[in-house]
C-alpha cells in the first residue's frame, strides 16, 4: 500500500473516532446531571421550568441536543466556566500556553535522557549503565508523579529553599509582553535575559518530574531496539569494514533503533499531558491541567469536558503524526497490517 | 590455477584455533584445535554441516565473534599482509595485477592478539568478508552509496582527498569527514562556506570511487544504484553490492561466509562467476565456506572439510575429491545428487552432529561412522598427511598400535 | 502441540495428556519466574504489602465506627515521626500516618480487586464475543473499543469520576469503565489467532459444540497475555486511582494513600515532609512490586524476549 493511501485511509477514520470521542464526552454532560441546573431554583412552577427546557433545547430529541451542542462547539462556543469567571473559549489559550510549555519541556528532557539512557544500557549490556537505565525504567512506570514532585519540593524548595514554585516572579513577569504566552518565548523576544532565566528556572524543576516517566518508556524502548538491532547481521558487516565502535553504534544500530522508538512517542504524549493536571497542582502552574482539576472540585463539568474533548483530538492528531512519520522511516514497514 | 612460486607463500595460517562459546548447559567447543593454511592467491573451500564451526572459523579471522558469549580460547592465526609491488612500487603493474600490492617479505601478524585498533586497520581493508545473506547484511536505512561509501573512507583518505583535489594535509572538519571520525558540530561547519565547496569536492570524488567500484561487479547503471535503498534491489544486485564493498579496497583476503545460500539457483550461478573472475584478476585469496560440496569442487583450489569443530581431510580439490579418505568426507559426497546417482541411491548419513559440551576424548565422528571400532572409542585421531598435501584425521590411514584399526572394507554398523 | 511425547501417549486420553503438558508448562514459567532475582523482589514486595492489608487490625487498632476513615487525635496534631503512639508522625488534622499506610493498603487492595477482577470479566466476555462472531458486531465493538482509547486514561477516569461525584468507589467505578477496552481488545486479538490454530479446526470435525471449543481450547490459551496485563493493572490502578484521590475525587479523610499525600502536602512549607512521604512511598513500592511482577512473568511466558 502506498504511503499516500495509507495517511488518506487514516484521515477518514480520524472523524469517526473524534465523533465517538465527543458522543462519549457529551454523553459524560448530560449524565452529570441537569445542564440548566443553575438556572433553577424550587420557588419555581413547572410550567417556568419547562419554559427554561424549550430555550435551551432541552425538549428535543438526544440526537438533536447533541447536534445543537455539536454545532456550539464546532462554532467555538465551549460554555462559561465558573472558575474563571470567564467564556471558556476566552481563557482556554491562555492555559494552553503554560501547559504546553511544561509539557514541551518535559518531553525534551526525556526525549534526550531516555535517547541517552537507551543507547548506554543497550550498547553494554549488563554493566552499570544498562543497570542504572532498568532501574530508571522500571521506577519511572511505578513512581506517582505528584509524590515525586511533592518530594522534589521537600527537599528543593522546603529544605534548601532554592528552587522556586508558580510560573514566573511577578515583578519580572510585568516587565516584558507577552504575545505568545510561553514565558521562554516572550523572554527571547523580549531579549530579556533576566526574565528568560526566570522562566527557565521556573521551568525545571516541574519539567524534570513530569519528564521522568516519559524517560522511562522511551529509555526502555530505545534500549529494547538497540539491543535487537546489535544482533542484526548488518552491525557485523559494519564492523567487518573497519568502522569504529563508535560509528557502527551511532550511524548504524542506534539510527534504526530510533525508528521503532518513534512509535512510543505518542503513547508518551498521552502521558505528558495527563501528567500535567497533578504537577501543575503541586507547582502552581497557571495550566491548563489546574484549571481542570478546579472545575473538577466546584462541579464546572462543562470546563472539564472541553479539556476532555480537545486533549482526546490532540491526542489522536499526534498519533497520527507519529504513525505517518514512522511509515515515512522506516521504508521496509508494512503499512495498514 | 596456481604457479609454484606463489604456492609456497601463505597469505594466512590458522594454528590450532579454539574458540568457546558458554551456554546454560556448560562450554561448547565450537571450535576445536583447527589448523590451515591458505596459500597466496588460492581458494580454499571450508565444507561442513551446519554448526560444524565453519562460519566460527571464517569470522575469527576478523575476531567478529560475539562476546559474550563466545570466548577465544586459544590458538593463532597469523596473517602476512601484502607489501607494495617491488616491481611498479605500488603504481600498479601487470605482476601485481594492477593493485600494487604483491606478497612479500611484510612481517605476519596475529590477528587474535593484535590491538582493536590495528585490527580495524585490516578490517575491510586487507581482509574483507561477504556475508551469507546481503538482504540482512545491508542496513536498511542508508543508501548503498552511503553504505559503500564508509570503506572508502574508513581506509583511502589520502586517495580520496587526492581526487578530490585537496592538499594531503587538509586538517580540520573537512579532514574529519574524509577520515569518517566526525565530532559534533562538523555537520554544520560542513553545511556553510567555506567548507561547503570542500565537502562538496569530496563528495564528487568519493561519489566517484563508488561508482568505479560498482561497476566492477557489472551492475548496470552503477550511479543510480548509489542512490537506492537496499530493499528496492533483487537478491542477487545486493550481493553484488556487498562483493563491490567488500573487493572496494582490494583485499588480501577475502572470507565468503555462504555468500549464495541465500539466492536463487540461477543468480548463484552469476555471482559465483563473478567472484572467482574478480578473484582471478586480482589474485585475492579467498576462504570460501559452504556446506554445497559441489560448488566448493567448481570453484576452490583446495578442500578443508570440517566436522564438529575440526578439520578432518584437508587437500587440493583434486586429491580430495577423486580420493576421500574420511568416512564423513565419503558421506558427504555420497548425499549429493549428481547426474550419474540412480533412483533411491542417495545416501543421508544417519544421526546428527554431537553436542559440543565437554567433548570425550574419542573420534567425533564415532556413533555416526559406519566403519567405527572400539579404536575410534577410546582414541582422538589427530589431522595426519596421506600424500602430498592431502591430510585426513582418521584411523583407518593411520591405525594406532595394535589396536582394532577401522577399514573402509568393513562396515561395522 | 509438539511438546507432547510421552511414551504411553496413546494409552492417555487427549484431556490428560493437555492437562499434564499444561502443568508442565506452569512449573517451567515458575521456575524461570523465580530465578530472576528482580521478580523475586516484586514477589516479595507483593507479599509484605498483602500481609499489611490482610492483618491490619491486628497491626493497628481498627478506628470506630468506620476502619476506613483515618482516626484523629486533636491532642496530637503535626507531631514529626517518632513521636510515642505516632511512629510515623502525625498530620496536620492529627491523623496517624501509620495508621494510614496500613489501612491504606486494604483500599488499594480493594480498589486493585474490584478494578481488574471486573474489568477482566467484562473484557474477555466482549473481546471473545467480538473475536467468535465477527462482522459487525466485531466491528461496532471495536470501534467502540477505538473511541474509549482515544481518551488519555486518566483524564477520562477522571471525566468520569468527576461526572459522578466525589467518592473513593466511583474512583472504582470510573477506573472500570476505563480499563475494560485494553482486555477486550487483548482477548480478541488472541481468539482471533487461535481461532486459526489447527486443532481448533479438528475439534470443530470432531464435532465440539462451538461453546466447548471455546471453553476448552480457546479460552486456556488465551490467559496468558491477559494474566500478564492483569498484573500490570493491580499495580497501575492504584498509581491512577492514587492520582484521583490526589486531586480531591475521593472523600476526603479517608485512610487512602492518594488522599493522605494531599493532606500532608499543605505542610510541607513548614517543614513536615513526613505526612506526604510515607504514603507516597507504599504507592511506589505496590506499583513497583506489579510492575516487577508483571515484567517477570512476561518473559518467563514468553522465552523470546529472555535477557532483554
Amino acid at each position: 500500500m502506498q504511503l499516500r493511501d495509507y495517511i488518506f485511509r487514516r484521515l477518514l477514520v480520524l472523524p469517526i473516532l473524534i465523533i465517538g470521542v465527543s458522543i462519549v464526552v457529551f454523553t459524560l454532560t448530560r449524565v452529570g446531571g441537569s445542564p440548566i441546573g443553575i438556572y433553577l431554583s424550587h420557588e419555581m412552577t413547572p410550567s417556568e421550568v419547562a419554559e427554561i427546557q424549550a430555550r435551551f433545547g432541552l425538549d428535543q430529541p438526544v440526537w438533536v441536543q447533541y447536534l445543537q451542542w455539536a454545532k456550539g462547539i464546532l462554532q467555538g462556543d465551549f460554555g462559561y466556566s465558573g472558575v474563571a469567571a470567564a467564556p471558556v473559549s476566552d481563557i482556554f489559550p491562555l492555559k494552553l500556553a503554560a501547559t504546553m510549555e511544561l509539557a514541551a519541556a518535559a518531553g525534551c528532557v526525556a526525549l534526550f535522557l531516555g535517547i541517552t539512557l537507551g543507547t548506554f544500557a543497550g550498547a553494554r549490556r549488563n554493566r552499570l549503565p544498562d543497570h542504572i537505565t532498568r532501574i530508571v525504567a522500571v521506577s519511572g512506570a511505578s513512581l506517582p508523579q505528584f509524590w515525586f514532585g511533592i518530594l522534589l519540593l521537600i527537599v528543593f524548595w522546603a529544605q534548601l529553599g532554592i528552587a522556586p514554585i508558580g510560573r514566573s516572579d511577578a515583578t519580572i513577569f510585568a516587565s516584558i509582553d507577552h504575545p505568545t504566552g510561553l514565558y521562554t518565548i516572550d523572554a527571547i523576544l523580549a531579549a530579556s535575559p533576566k526574565a528568560f532565566w526566570d522562566a527557565v528556572w521556573h521551568l525545571i524543576l516541574p519539567a524534570l518530574t513530569l519528564g521522568y516517566g516519559a524517560t522511562a518508556i522511551i529509555a526502555r524502548m530505545m534500549r529494547s531496539a538497540l539491543v535487537e538491532e546489535l544482533q542484526q547481521d548488518y552491525v557485523d558487516a559494519a564492523r567487518a569494514k573497519g568502522l569504529a565502535e563508535k560509528i557502527v553504534l551511532k550511524r548504524h544500530a542506534r539510527r534504526n533503533a530510533l525508528v521503532p522508538t518513534v512509535t512510543v512517542i505518542g503513547l508518551t504524549f498521552g502521558f505528558l499531558l495527563q501528567g500535567t493536571i497533578t504537577i501543575e497542582i503541586i507547582y502552581r502552574w497557571p495550566g491548563l491541567g489546574r484549571w481542570m482539576a478546579d472545575s473538577v472540585l466546584r462541579g464546572d463539568q462543562g470546563t472539564l469536558m472541553t479539556y476532555v474533548l480537545f486533549t482526546s483530538v490532540l491526542f489522536l492528531l499526534v498519533n497520527l503524526i507519529v504513525d505517518v512519520v514512522y511509515a515515512n522511516l522506516d521504508r521496509r514497514v508494512t503499512l495498514g497490517k | 590455477m596456481l604457479d609454484a612460486t606463489q604456492a609456497s607463500e601463505n597469505v594466512a595460517s590458522v594454528r590450532d584455533l579454539k574458540v568457546h562459546f558458554q551456554s546454560k548447559r556448560g562450554v561448547v567447543h565450537a571450535v576445536d584445535g583447527v589448523s590451515f593454511d591458505i596459500q597466496d592467491g588460492e581458494t580454499l573451500g571450508l565444507v561442513g554441516e551446519t554448526g560444524c564451526g565453519k562460519s566460527v572459523t571464517g569470522r575469527s579471522f576478523l575476531r567478529l565473534l560475539p562476546v559474550p558469549p563466545g570466548i577465544l580460547a586459544g590458538g593463532a592465526v597469523s596473517f602476512r599482509p601484502h607489501g607494495p609491488c617491488t616491481a611498479c612500487e605500488g603504481a600498479g603493474c601487470e605482476a601485481c595485477a594492477k593493485t600494487g600490492r604483491r606478497a612479500s617479505g611484510d612481517q605476519p601478524v596475529d590477528l587474535l592478539s593484535i590491538s582493536l585498533q590495528d585490527m580495524r586497520r585490516i578490517r575491510g581493508d586487507r581482509i574483507a568478508m561477504i556475508f551469507q545473506d546481503p538482504g540482512k547484511a545491508l542496513n536498511p536505512t542508508l543508501t548503498i552509496g552511503a553504505q559503500m561509501s564508509e570503506v572508502f573512507l574508513q581506509h583511502r583518505t589520502a586517495e580520496l582527498l587526492d581526487r578530490a583535489g585537496l592538499p594531503p594535509d587538509t586538517a580540520g572538519a573537512v579532514r574529519r569527514f574524509a577520515a569518517q571520525e566526525p565530532r559534533f558540530g562538523d555537520g554544520l561547519i560542513l553545511k556553510f562556506p567555506p567548507k561547503r565547496g570542500q565537502r562538496a569536492k569530496l563528495q564528487v570524488a568519493l561519489n566517484q570511487m563508488v561508482t568505479e567500484a560498482l561497476a566492477e561487479t557489472q551492475v548496470p547503471n552503477p550511479a543510480k544504484l548509489m542512490d537506492r535503498f537496499p530493499h528496492e534491489l533483487s537478491g542477487g544486485m545486493r550481493q553484488r553490492v556487498m562483493i563491490a564493498q567488500a573487493l572496494a579496497c582490494n583485499p588480501d583476503l577475502l572470507i565468503a561466509d555462504e555468500p549464495t545460500t541465500a539466492l536463487d539457483v540461477t543468480v548463484e550461478a552469476r555471482i559465483l562467476e563473478l567472484i572467482r573472475a574478480l578473484q582471478q584478476r586480482r589474485k585475492t585469496s579467498v576462504l570460501y565456506i559452504s556446506h554445497d560440496l559441489s560448488l566448493v569442487r567448481r570453484i576452490c583450489d583446495r578442500v578443508a572439510v570440517m566436522y564438529a569443530g575440526r578439520i578432518v581431510e584437508i587437500g587440493t580439490t583434486e586429491d580430495v575429491f577423486a580420493n576421500p579418505r574420511h568416512p564423513y568426507t565419503r558421506g558427504l559426497m555420497a548425499a549429493v545428487p549428481t547426474a550419474g546417482t540412480a533412483r533411491g541411491k542417495l545416501a543421508a548419513i544417519r544421526g546428527t552432529v554431537p553436542e559440543l559440551v565437554d567433548p570425550p576424548l574419542e573420534c567425533r565422528f564415532a556413533g555416526r561412522c559406519p566403519y567405527e571400532t572400539a579404536t575410534c572409542r577410546q582414541n582422538d585421531p589427530s589431522l595426519q598427511p596421506v600424500s602430498g598435501g592431502h591430510s585426513v584425521a582418521c584411523f583407518i590411514d593411520h591405525p594406532t598400535g595394535s589396536q582394532d584399526a577401522p577399514s573402509f572394507d568393513r562396515v561395522t554398523e | 502441540m509438539s511438546e507432547i511425547t510421552d511414551s504411553n501417549f496413546e494409552k492417555a486420553s487427549v484431556r490428560d495428556t493437555a492437562f499434564r503438558v499444561r502443568m508442565r508448562r506452569f512449573f517451567g514459567v515458575l521456575q524461570r519466574l523465580t530465578s530472576n532475582p528482580t521478580t523475586v523482589v516484586g514477589l516479595v514486595l507483593i507479599a509484605l504489602m498483602l500481609a499489611m492489608a490482610i492483618f491490619a487490625p491486628w497491626i493497628t487498632e481498627a478506628n470506630t465506627p468506620d476502619a476506613y476513615q483515618m482516626p484523629r487525635d486533636w491532642g496530637a496534631v503535626r507531631k514529626p515521626p517518632g513521636t510515642p503512639g505516632h511512629w510515623l508522625g502525625t498530620t496536620n488534622e492529627g491523623g496517624d500516618v501509620f495508621y494510614g499506610v496500613i489501612w491504606g493498603s486494604r483500599t488499594s487492595l480493594q480498589l486493585s480487586l474490584y478494578v481488574v477482577g471486573s474489568t477482566m470479566v467484562i473484557g474477555t466476555i466482549i473481546g471473545s464475543v467480538a473475536g467468535l462472531v465477527g462482522g459487525w458486531v466485531d466491528e461496532v465493538l471495536m470501534r467502540i473499543v477505538d473511541v474509549f482509547l482515544s481518551i488519555p486514561e486518566l483524564i477520562f477516569a477522571l471525566a468520569i469520576a468527576a461526572v459522578l461525584g466525589p467518592s473513593f468507589t466511583n474512583i472504582i467505578i470510573a477506573l472500570a469503565m476505563v480499563i475494560w477496552v485494553k482486555y477486550a481488545r487483548i482477548m480478541r486479538a488472541q481468539v482471533i489467532q487461535i481461532k486459526q490454530n489447527d486443532y481448533v479446526d479438528a475439534a470443530r470435525v470432531i464435532g465440539d459444540s462451538k461453546l466447548n471449543i471455546y471453553l476448552k481450547d480457546i479460552l486456556p490459551n488465551a490467559v496468558t497475555p491477559v494474566t500478564v496485563q492483569a498484573t500490570l493493572d493491580m499495580g497501575n490502578v492504584v498509581l491512577i486511582g492514587a492520582t484521583l484521590s490526589f486531586i480531591g475525587l475521593s472523600e476526603a479523610g479517608i485512610a487512602e494513600w492518594g488522599v493522605l499525600v494531599s493532606e500532608g502536602q499543605a505542610g510541607i512549607a513548614s517543614g513536615r515532609w513526613w505526612a506526604s512521604t510515607f504514603p507516597g512511598l507504599m504507592i511506589f513500592l505496590w506499583a513497583l512490586a506489579f510492575n516487577l511482577v508483571g515484567d517477570g512473568l512476561r518473559d518467563a511466558l514468553d522465552p523470546r524476549t529472555e535477557g532483554r
